[in-house]
């Protein structure tokens, strides 16, 4: 990774008795492809509009590429948003929305024209620059927006949840292309969503948001197999939580029985939660297992089945390729890696 | 939908009666010299033309275009910041500034005129209290200052109703995209308030140049528009008196006519859905 290229500081911002960023820090490097996760209402878009200098901080600062920007306007930002719901403008064509940006900064007609068909190219819409937005289907919209922000060629682009509003086939054809673009162009995109799997699939780091603050900051791996607390285990994907004791180093237990595990530094019977992925369970036979439970429910979802047990009055979630019948008795077991011990949430 | 039909009938009844069958009586009365008190004589003709080279209604004509192109304008000047303002005021306040520009409307125009020829006496209600005498009876100046206070709401509703539904995102991406303040109204909002713009235009300008009772009220006669002569053309007739001819009056009538249709196409080309119409 490069260097750090925003360095947002002790950022806090209210909306008026509601705290909607708390003492946020941010670093974002240069060339890094950074997704801002977390459900709605979470701070997420409002740190993107702090960026984008749509709004300004209560307290903080935002440093680019060493200095600080809080008090420059939109427009002096070397940062191009691309807004959730594209925000193109209906009085223009395709041509001239991607050129405004370009107009704007009193460009030769030739450079204009020439770079105006150049992202045309890369967004896959040649032939497209005389037609009016309102005559563009939702993902040509989609295209157009980046391509305007693009255009400019930023430093930083900012993106919105940009394909909320598409279909999930049209959906995951733009997650590959955004990617291979922010590989291409070597431009750093902060991308804004509340969809973990967009998040997990595009990212270089993955920045998990609830209340105006930061959970955990890490890879897309690291915050899947290793969630710092319930609530990233639950946002990202699906989780099994079990409530279990860490008896020393490498031993929790759970279920009544005594498993062996990767974690270590918590303290002799610290009371934990034990975060099992569903596709992580494994069926053994009964007879051989630690957990053993009841089939509850059975639903095919197509690459898998996502089965429910029944283990001491606790339902465990578990995905596999392997059939069972409902009221089957189960064998499960649990390698000592897939094993995740984060510290007890009592608030949940 | 065609259950509903019937309901429509007495509307329909009453535009047939009141435009339509009018209408038809002027385009009629126009193109012949059937007279009021002499319905025997009935000869189709061409001759009520001729009344477009009389110098007073050339004058009327042209007054009309010049008092009505100034007031526009002055309308606009005045009321596009007016309606950009209201626009970016929170819901409350805008609502409270609103009515303050409706409710006077609810009042008969007619009023207002008098009030307007009131101030401008001499010796007014202003004179009274500031010790300023405002004389502008019989003058340019009072007539236009009566056409713009009289039309100005006309103006600033239709471009205040564009701009209060234009996305505040559009405004956001043209900075996004460096535009400063300035270069962002003149790329996007105002383009994009163009519609409301073409309607208040309309809307002003249209009953400003067929006014006939502001400008005999506070002209004093002395300043005529087109409105005046058709007037006295129609009232000459009925009391008549001389120089009267109803076949003129109703020329000149369908003249403003075809300007109405004229502007009633360009709105709805600017605007399809009728948004801007009050």
């Amino acid at each position: 990774m490069g260097k750090k290229l925003i360095i947002m500081k002790n950022i806090s911002k209210s909306f008026g008795d509601q705290l909607v960023l708390d003492n946020f820090n941010l670093y974002i490097n240069e060339n890094e492809f950074i997704t801002l996760l977390g459900p709605s209402g979470c701070g997420k878009t409002t740190c993107l509009r702090i960026l984008g200098g749509f709004e300004t901080a209560d307290e903080g600062t935002v440093e680019f590429n060493g200095k600080i920007i809080n008090d420059l306007e939109p427009n002096q930002r070397e940062i191009n948003t691309c807004f959730q719901k594209y925000a193109l403008f209906p009085h223009l064509n395709v041509y001239d929305n991607i050129a405004f940006g370009l107009k704007i900064k009193k460009m030769s007609k030739d450079a204009i024209h020439e770079r105006v068909m150049n992202i045309l190219k890369m967004v896959k819409l040649t032939g497209f620059e005389n037609r009016m937005i309102s005559t563009l289907s939702g993902g040509q919209q989609q295209r157009v927006a980046i391509a305007r922000a693009l255009v400019n060629r930023p430093k930083v682009l900012l993106l919105d949840e940009p394909l909320a509003a598409l279909d999930l086939k049209l959906r995951q054809e733009m997650q590959y292309e955004l990617k291979e673009m922010q590989r291409e162009l070597g431009i750093t995109f902060v991308y804004v969503t509340h969809d973990q799997e967009e998040a997990l699939t595009m990212s270089d780091t993955i920045v998990v948001m609830d209340h105006g603050k930061i959970l955990q900051i890490g890879t897309p791996e690291d915050i899947y197999n290793e969630p710092s607390s319930r609530f990233v285990a639950n946002f990202i994907g699906e989780s099994n939580i079990i409530k279990g004791v860490m008896l020393e180093d490498y031993s929790v237990e759970f279920f009544g029985e005594t498993f062996e595990c990767v974690d270590k530094g918590f303290k002799k019977s610290e009371a934990v939660d034990v975060i099992i992925r569903p596709e992580d369970l494994d069926f053994i036979s009964p007879s051989k297992a630690k957990i053993v439970g009841i089939v509850d429910s059975l639903i095919f979802r197509g690459v898998h089945y996502e089965i429910n047990v029944l283990v001491e009055g606790k339902e465990l979630t578990i995905h596999t390729t392997k059939h069972r019948k409902i009221g089957d008795k189960v064998g499960l077991s649990v390698e000592p890696n897939n094993i995740h011990i984060i510290p007890r949430d009592n608030n949940a | 939908m065609r259950r509903l039909r019937p309901y429509a009938i007495p509307y329909l009844l009453w535009m047939g009666i009141f435009i339509l069958i009018p209408t038809i009586i002027l385009i009629i009365l126009g193109f012949s010299n059937l007279e009021l008190y002499n319905l025997g004589v009935f000869d189709l003709t061409l001759v009520n033309f001729r009344i477009f080279i009389q110098d007073q209604v050339i004058n009327a004509l042209l007054n009309s275009l010049i008092y009505s192109v100034i007031t526009t304008v002055i309308c606009f000047i005045i009321g596009y910041p007016v309606a950009y303002y209201l626009s970016t005021l929170p819901e409350k306040k805008r609502k409270i500034l609103l009515a303050m520009m409706i409710v006077p409307l609810w009042s008969n125009m007619l009023l207002r005129i008098i009030a307007w020829e009131k101030i401008f006496q001499p010796t007014s209600i202003i004179n009274d209290l500031f010790g300023i005498s405002i004389d502008l009876l019989g003058t340019p100046t009072g007539v236009l200052i009566g056409m713009i206070a009289m039309y100005l709401p006309f103006m600033i509703f239709p471009i205040f109703s564009v701009l209060e539904k234009m996305d505040y995102k559009l405004i956001e991406a043209a900075k996004d995209l460096g535009a400063s303040d300035y270069q962002t109204f003149i790329k996007v909002t105002f383009p994009l308030s163009s519609g409301g713009v073409v309607s208040g235009v309309i809307m002003t300008m249209l009953p400003a140049m067929t006014s006939f009772v502001l400008p005999a009220r506070i002209g004093l006669g002395k300043i005529n528009l087109i409105g005046n002569i058709i007037e006295s053309k129609f009232m000459k007739e009925v009391l008549g008196s001389s120089g009267a001819s109803i076949n003129q009056g109703a020329l000149i009538s369908l003249l403003l006519m075809i300007f109405s249709v004229i502007s009633f196409v360009l709105i709805t080309r600017v605007d399809k859905e009728g948004e801007t119409l009050i």
